[in-house]
Parts: structure tokens; C-alpha cells; sequence
């Protein structure tokens, strides 16, 4: 098995979490209860790109990267609770990926809200990090910026 | 929209296992006391906002590029960042 999703990493981990194996986010998404179970599909060949698709609405899926692809010492404080509601052991980390939006020509993150997933058991949560400063909309590439 | 008046060090009960205590009142700013379960997730509404509304556009796939040209834009800018292949 490869290495448990270092937070640090800048892969996707989708080799983690990519088959068919469903994702539930126990409480859905902040402000989206019911945005619960999801499978991740690979969003390109490299895999900086991941789409989170929804298995219960085929409209609703959500594009997901590694926030440490923009941010390489973005770290996601768990608490106990935290680690108790991931069915996270002790020595256990969770992936952790961000949603990707893109406005204009802009692609933003949201590293105030990270999803972070349970690669063993596919449990999820969507944790909101009020002790840092981080924004919903964090700048990480412009469209077209590759031609 | 149930409204209430209280006093500081005078609290609130949600059900039986959330308390709400006005701590301080310094003029316009109240300090609460929230003792919820660790379970419960507390935000303060601004921030919650923020991040439904980052959800809900993360969602919004109307004219949404494609997650091929949103990863080519972001390995253009990084040209270093190393990359997992799916197995």
C-alpha cells in the first residue's frame, strides 16, 4: 500500500481512494447536509485534478486538489474529535483535499475548508480551520496560463 | 425568530446539551460561552457562510472548464510539482 496520505504530499492520493469504494461525509458538507456520498474519479492523466462525484445527484460533483500542490506547509490541526469521527488510529493520517473553483479565468481553492478522508474506511468530514487564516478563495493558476 | 433577553452570566439551553452563557458585555460586543459537545461544530456565521458559499460554487458546474484544462493550467504554473499516476 502506498504511504498514507502525508499532509505534505503534493499528490492527489488518488491512487488511494480512486475505485469504486463509496465516501461518506457523515454530516455532508458545511452548509450541504446532505451532500453525503461520493466516489473520487480521477480528473486528469497526472492527477492533479480530482473530481468528487456525487453518487446520490449525477449533477453535483465537486473538483478536488491537493491544497499543498499551492501551499506546501498547509497543515490541518486534528483534534481528538477529529480523529475520532475519521476512525483515524493513532498512527493514521488523513488525505486531504481541497474543493477547486475557477471564476473568470481564475482557479481558486478553499483552504479554510478542507475535506479530509479516512483512506481505510472512506469516512469523511469537512473541517473548517477558524484558528487560521486561510481563504476560500486561494489563488492557485490562471486558465489559458498554459498556452 | 424566537427572541429572548438575558443577563450577563445568564444562559440559554438548545435541548439538553447545548449552553449558551452571556459572559461579558462591552458595549456593543457580547462574549458568549458555547458548551456544546466536541461533536458539534461551531462557526461563527460569517465564516460558515464563506465556506457553504465556497462549496456551493465548487459545485456549480454550469460553465465549468474541464478538470483536464483546470490540472494543465496548474502543472503550467508548476512545472516541478511531481504528480501520482492512477494505478
Amino acid at each position: 500500500m502506498s504511504a498514507l496520505a502525508e499532509v505534505g504530499s503534493e499528490s492527489v492520493d488518488l491512487d488511494q481512494l480512486n475505485d469504486d469504494a463509496v465516501i461518506s461525509f457523515a454530516d455532508g458538507l458545511v452548509g450541504q447536509p446532505g451532500w453525503r456520498r461520493f466516489v473520487l474519479l480521477s480528473g486528469d492523466p497526472t492527477d492533479v485534478v480530482g473530481v468528487l462525484q456525487s453518487v446520490d445527484d449525477p449533477t453535483l460533483s465537486l473538483m478536488v486538489t491537493s491544497p499543498t500542490l499551492a501551499v506546501p506547509d498547509y497543515r490541518v490541526p486534528l483534534t481528538t474529535t477529529d480523529r475520532t469521527a475519521l476512525q483515524l488510529g493513532p498512527d493514521q493520517e488523513p488525505v486531504v483535499l481541497t474543493t477547486v473553483t475557477v471564476h473568470d479565468q481564475t482557479i481558486t481553492t478553499n483552504l479554510l475548508g478542507p475535506l479530509l478522508i479516512n483512506p481505510r474506511t472512506r469516512v469523511a468530514r469537512q473541517l473548517v480551520l477558524t484558528d487560521a487564516s486561510y481563504s476560500t478563495t486561494y489563488p492557485i493558476g490562471q486558465l489559458g496560463a498554459e498556452d | 425568530m424566537l427572541v429572548l433577553t438575558r443577563k450577563s452570566e445568564q444562559s440559554l439551553m438548545l435541548g439538553d446539551d447545548v449552553v449558551i452563557t452571556v459572559l461579558a458585555i462591552e458595549g456593543d460586543r457580547v462574549k458568549l460561552g458555547i458548551d456544546a459537545p466536541r461533536s458539534l461544530s461551531v462557526l461563527r456565521r460569517e465564516v460558515y457562510d464563506q465556506v457553504r458559499a465556497a462549496n456551493d460554487a465548487a459545485a456549480a458546474s454550469g460553465s465549468r472548464p474541464t478538470p483536464q484544462s483546470v490540472a494543465a493550467a496548474l502543472r503550467a504554473a508548476r512545472p516541478s510539482a511531481p504528480s501520482v499516476p492512477v494505478q
